[in-house]
């Protein structure tokens, strides 16, 4: 496709999903409301403070609720439908009326969505019921009150029938992911991590809310359904107040580039792992990160108002996938290399979206929500077993400990889905989706971009594994962590492994995870019926007697698979079989003076927040601290006391003039009189002076 | 006797305060309660029966007869649409939560101390209800001298100067906005003269508000509306205040005591954007019209400038008092856009602003009572010590950081929204702004967010550090965490901060007509200007 093909498809597109224009049933106002209850409940187990673990079972319960409803509303699916819960905004004036209530747009793109975010959102508070028990009677109601709170932000994200309550429920889950990241609020990194992230967000957050402004400037509703008629009907004004509406697209990008983690906003991601895992594992890496995917899908319509915005999604898409990748080599901290390894498969994603492949796109975004889960929750296991050991060089053999089979394989599963291990994992499946199409399309430099998200599959293949041989196989030792829970705080240290819970929500999610291998199709149909439609299948048949090599959805399931395999054994010779050769490369790359940065910057993320650091926080800083300074000093003590200070000074000017001679008087009244006379005659034209000053020319 | 129902407004609170000069020291605060209760209950009443909630139009306009002022046009006439009535809900709201927040911080000089509040909610109350120019800025004016007590006799340490300044700035600036007013109506007492059959002729003087604003309108010339935009601009952005003309907040608000910062933010501050709304934007629109463009920039810079400032504070009362100047921007660039929604999120933001900033210079006051101490360096960790003072101080934050959900974001979005569509343009409503303007402003969303997560990152979250007390506390030794009462001040202004985010319904409603009004004139006058500008160009 080149650029030409693309602007062509526009129309195109836009002619292609219905909309939505009947009223859907008003039992699914539940699912909304349900997770708000559970806020209300766990915030009043707070105040009561509650002692034991209801505040979990309040939580899963009704989560669960929320996500029975779900599976009947997709039963019973049949067309796009809106449904309307209650008035917020409605200002009329002449007869215009600015409209955006709290409604839900049912297609089956929220559908999608909403299955797996409450469904796992279910399992990961069951889960975290058993992980947080540390904290009951502490922070444990506080903690499910956070969680809550996201699921009714997502939600609300997912469901909205307009852009304003879309941006709620946008800034809503920026505010449980604050929340939930300082929820250790007496640690300063978690704080520092828990501002970083809501600011960061914010950035983005000003992106959307220009989109909507926008929108609402140019079509005149931001509710889906007259937005999407308008943009199908061609019916709107290209020009908004200076604007064009070619700067949708752009505004949309960067609030999810912000959300979802992308260059060159994804710095807040890694930090954000000062949180709970559990919160990990929902939050920044199955449900919440892809919002900014789920947007993109959302606006296809307007994604495609400008003919260069999609191209520029796949390429920042391509562009973070690898540079997440480079990063997640040479980290040690488990939960960090699964974080950068989110933003690189995020990049994935985008690069789907980019690549007009919104149904690889939401594949994708589909399976790494299990697989990336799983992935979470097995460090999570480990954090919570070895008192919060998180380095990957101080817990080895796990699998041969007792009690820790289920998360050694579980873990393992989900590297897999990750490296990409063909035919039996999911990821291998999703992902191939999208890079084949990357072969497969013609766009600006697409070829470059096809290779680079080869060589990623590369690295994450290595990544992943080194992770796993390196916690899960080998000899067995291990560290403890510095958060000694009661137990094990009088004698030696004895890992605890994970009880039933733990274990069963592991094997639910990995289960899940298996199942989604066959989804491919089921996700087609799901995003063809959709505002996300128009774009291409995950899935695609092999073109018949084209020659294998002309179609690269025909070889290129042949080529990830081997990319794969090559990088897990890369990560079994250099972290199993021969852990020492790691070290000798690092010590070699470090010794010659060519290489001996890479290590360096690689390690230190490529200096990226010291960057940010240099060039915007800091000078920001300076900036505030010099108008303190002048506002304080100048502006306050020199000019505005100064101007006070005149009259005092003429009043000082004037006193020799009151000494009691006569004679001075009658000097001073003719002086007084004279300048009386000044003023009469020279005033008028000093008026008309500052009139014109003041009043302009006119 | 129709006058008495709105003056009662006034009176009860009067009353209330000469009572107290005659009751023993330790009844002042009941006695308090009891006018301010009263006066809440009293304008609750005056809401419920009041009959243009839709319409715009005026109620409760009444005339106190024979004053002895009525040769010189002068009247105290009362009158209130919807924009009025519910500042003044405002109002008959904060002082009782004012009055019963302060019943363990003063312990010195409480007769007084009480009596001023009262004094000046009669005087608040009053600008909102006046409906005659002189008795508007009789009260404007007179809330200066309760507040100038409440700082001089129980503010803190550099008390003296920072009464001085606020007296003297407020005061100049509003001196220069009467002689814009008292120019207005002398120009329609001398084309309105009366010629008397014996050949001289009498001035017609009027002082009605509302004859005044058509008369402003439709009769001075675009030279003298630009004259009397630059007078009603020297008083009331001070009042607001906008950048350059703030220096005297951030020193008025640390040094005032805790109630004094809640009713200076909630109140005093949108005495200035009511006299935009009321004044400003309805008398001189043709000077508006050509001069939005200066005033949005002026208020954007503010918003960013004093943003910039907000985080690097250390004090925490001048921090959330340079808030206070960044957020009125926002409300201040709304009135400018000079459309409805633009409008109605001005509106809104002056209740929001109200109810949000006056709840966390709330939560300071409790903080200073038990630590005598504002000061960031000091103070830290504290939800480990108080953690339901932590989640109202996290809940306002949020509420002032404009997190949708809460109210600070529908106002804070209209406002943006009628900026952004404020072009030349657009349809019904032309403006003269535009989507650069919101964008600029829009950055202000982000600083908002990093100064106030800065906030709470040091004082209610981290590692816990509280101060040595210096003196032990004065009266009654408060517990460690909020008291049952201190809850009580807070969680009506809560409750209102989380409706109004979810139903900001019934206030646009109720503002809409007003605003339809107010704001009849502009777009032929937007229309009108922007013909002419491009027959110039």
């Amino acid at each position: 496709m080149t650029l030409a093909t693309l602007a062509m498809l526009a129309p195109r597109l836009a002619h292609e999903f219905p909309v939505a224009d009947a009223v859907g049933p008003e039992w699914a106002a539940w699912i909304l409301w349900l997770p708000a209850l559970s806020t209300v409940l766990c915030g009043m187990c707070a105040a009561l403070r509650v002692r034991n673990k209801l505040p979990a079972w309040i939580t899963v319960s009704l989560l669960s609720g929320s996500f029975i409803l779900t599976a009947m509303l997709f039963a019973g699916y049949e067309q796009p439908v809106t449904i309307h819960l209650v008035d917020w905004f409605g200002i009329t004036w002449s007869d215009t009326t600015f409209v955006a209530n709290f409604a839900f747009y049912v297609d089956r793109l929220t559908l999608l969505w909403m299955l797996f975010v409450t469904g796992l959102g279910t399992l990961i508070a069951l889960y975290a019921g058993e992980y947080m028990e540390g904290d009951v009677g502490a922070g444990y109601s506080r903690f499910f009150a956070g969680i809550s709170v996201f699921l009714f932000a997502m939600i609300a994200l997912v469901m909205a029938d307009n852009l304003l309550m879309l941006y709620l429920g946008w800034e809503g889950v920026g505010f449980a992911s604050y929340w939930l990241i300082g929820y250790y609020y007496r640690k300063p990194s978690a704080v520092a991590a828990a501002k970083k992230a809501f600011i960061v967000n914010r950035i983005g957050d000003l992106g959307l809310a220009l989109a909507v402004y926008l929108t609402w400037h140019a079509f005149g509703t931001v509710q889906y359904a007259e937005l999407f008629a308008a943009v199908q009907a061609n019916d709107f004004s290209a020009e908004a107040g200076g604007w064009s509406v070619q700067a949708i697209p752009f505004l949309l990008m960067l609030a999810a580039f912000g959300k979802s983690a992308q260059l060159p906003l994804y710095v807040w991601l890694p930090d954000a792992m000062e949180g709970p895992t559990p919160v990990s594992a929902l939050i920044h890496a199955a449900t919440m990160v892809t919002a900014g995917v789920f947007l993109l899908c959302r606006m296809f319509p307007l994604m495609v108002l400008n003919e260069l915005a999609l191209p520029v999604v796949a390429w920042v898409g391509g562009l973070t996938a690898l540079f997440a990748a480079s990063i997640a080599m040479a980290q040690h901290d488990i939960k960090r290399i699964f974080a950068y390894s989110t933003i690189s498969q995020l990049g994935y994603m985008f690069l789907g979206v980019g690549l007009f492949t919104t149904a690889g796109a939401a594949y994708h975004v589909f399976t790494h929500a299990f697989f990336k889960a799983v992935l979470f929750l097995t460090a999570g296991a480990v954090m919570h077993g070895f008192a919060g050991q998180i380095d990957l060089r101080k817990v080895s053999g796990l699998r041969h400990m007792p009690g820790w089979r289920v998360t050694s394989y579980t873990m393992l599963y989900a590297c897999m889905c990750l490296a990409g291990v063909p035919l039996v994992t999911n990821g291998f499946w999703s992902k191939d989706a999208i890079m084949a199409e990357a072969f497969a399309a013609v766009g600006p430099g697409y070829t470059a971009l096809a290779i680079i998200a080869l060589v990623t599959a590369l690295l994450t293949a290595y990544y992943t594994f080194r992770v796993w041989f390196r916690v899960c196989a080998g000899p067995v030792h291990y560290e403890p962590g510095l958060e000694q829970h009661g137990d094990a705080a009088g004698g030696a240290f004895h890992p605890h492994p994970p009880r039933l819970v733990i274990n069963l929500v592991l094997l639910t999610i990995s289960a899940g995870a298996v199942a989604s291998i066959f989804c491919a199709e089921w996700i087609n149909g799901m995003i063809e019926g959709s505002t996300a439609a128009g774009g291409l299948p995950a899935v695609h048949e092999a073109h018949e007697g084209a020659g294998v090599w002309s179609d690269p959805h025909a070889w290129m399931p042949y080529v990830a698979g081997a990319v794969g395999l090559v990088g897990i054994a890369i990560a079994w010779y250099l972290h199993l079989a021969n852990r020492t050769a790691a070290d000798d490369l690092k010590r070699a790359l470090q010794g010659n003076v060519v290489s001996a940065w890479l290590p360096r910057a690689m390690e230190n993320k490529w200096y990226v927040d010291e960057l940010y650091h240099g060039l915007i926080r800091a000078p920001l800083w300076l900036l505030g601290h010099i108008l303190n300074l002048l506002d304080r000093y100048v502006l306050d003590m020199v000019i505005v006391d100064g101007v006070a200070r005149i009259p005092r000074m003429l009043g000082r000017g004037f006193q020799p003039l009151a000494n009691g001679v006569l004679q001075s008087y009658a000097v001073s009244m003719v002086g007084g009189v004279a300048l009386i006379a000044i003023l009469v005659f020279v005033m008028p034209e000093f008026l008309e002076m500052l009139n014109g000053w003041i009043g302009g020319a006119r | 006797m129709t006058w008495l129902w709105p003056a009662l407004l006034l009176l009860v609170p009067l009353a209330g305060a000469v009572a107290i000069m005659f009751a023993p020291a330790r009844q002042a605060k009941w006695i308090a309660l009891l006018a301010t209760t009263i006066t809440f209950v009293h304008s609750v009443i005056v809401a419920v029966a009041f009959e243009h909630w839709h319409d715009g139009g005026f109620d409760l306009e009444a005339v106190v007869p024979s004053l002895g002022m009525e040769s010189m046009g002068i009247a105290v006439r009362f009158g209130a649409d919807s924009v009025s009535l519910l500042l003044v809900l405002l109002t008959t709201l904060l002082v009782p939560l004012c009055v019963w927040g302060s019943f363990s911080a003063i312990s010195r000089r409480v007769k007084e101390y009480y009596g001023w509040l009262l004094v000046i909610e009669a005087a608040m109350v009053g600008v909102f209800l006046a409906r005659d120019v002189i008795f508007f800025y009789v009260c404007f004016e007179f809330t200066l001298i309760p507040m100038y007590f409440l700082i001089a006799i129980w503010g803190s340490s550099n008390r003296s100067r920072a009464c001085i300044k606020f007296f003297l700035f407020t005061f100049t600036g509003s001196l220069i906005a009467l002689a814009g007013l008292l120019y207005v109506a002398w120009q329609y007492a001398e084309i309105n003269a009366v010629f008397e059959p014996g050949g001289g002729s009498h001035l017609s003087w009027t002082f009605d508000i509302a004859t005044l604003t058509s008369f402003a309108a439709g009769t001075l010339s675009a030279s003298e509306q630009r004259w009397v935009l630059v007078a009603l601009m020297a008083g009331f952005a001070v009042k607001v205040p906008l950048f350059p003309l703030h220096t005297w907040l951030p020193l008025a608000h640390t040094e005032a005591p805790a109630a004094g910062s809640v009713l200076l933010a909630g109140v005093l501050l949108k005495l200035g954007t009511y006299g935009l709304y009321r004044f400003v934007l309805p008398m001189v629109p043709v000077a508006v019209v050509e001069y939005a463009p200066v005033i949005a920039v002026i208020s954007i810079i503010g918003i960013l400038y004093a943003a910039l400032i907000c985080w690097v504070q250390d004090d925490l009362k001048r921090l959330v008092a340079y808030s206070s100047v960044s957020h009125l921007g926002f409300c201040v660039l709304g009135l400018v856009a000079l459309n409805p929604l633009g409008a109605q999120g001005a509106v809104l933001y002056m209740i929001n602003h109200g109810l949000s900033t006056g709840a966390l210079f709330f939560l300071i006051g409790m903080i200073y009572e038990r630590y005598h101490s504002r000061d960031m360096a000091e103070l830290g960790g504290l939800a480990a010590r108080m953690p339901v003072w932590g989640f109202f101080m996290v809940f306002f934050t949020l509420a002032s950081v404009g997190l949708p959900g809460l109210n600070g974001f529908v106002s804070e979005m209209l406002c943006l929204i009628g900026t952004f569509t404020a072009s030349a343009t657009a349809e019904v409503y032309p403006g003269r702004l535009g989507p650069w303007y919101a964008a600029a402003a829009g950055v202000g969303m982000i600083f908002a967010a990093m100064y106030l997560l800065m906030m709470v990152g040091k004082v209610v979250f981290g590692p816990l550090k509280e101060p040595v007390v210096r003196e032990p506390a004065q009266g009654r030794a408060l517990p460690p965490d909020l008291c049952w009462r201190e809850i009580g001040v807070l969680i009506p202004l809560a409750v209102l901060c989380l409706y109004l985010g979810f139903q900001p319904k019934p206030v646009t409603d109720a503002a809409a007509g007003s605003i339809e009004t107010m704001l009849s004139a502009y777009p032929q006058e937007v229309r009108r200007y922007v013909a002419r500008e491009s027959a110039d160009g």
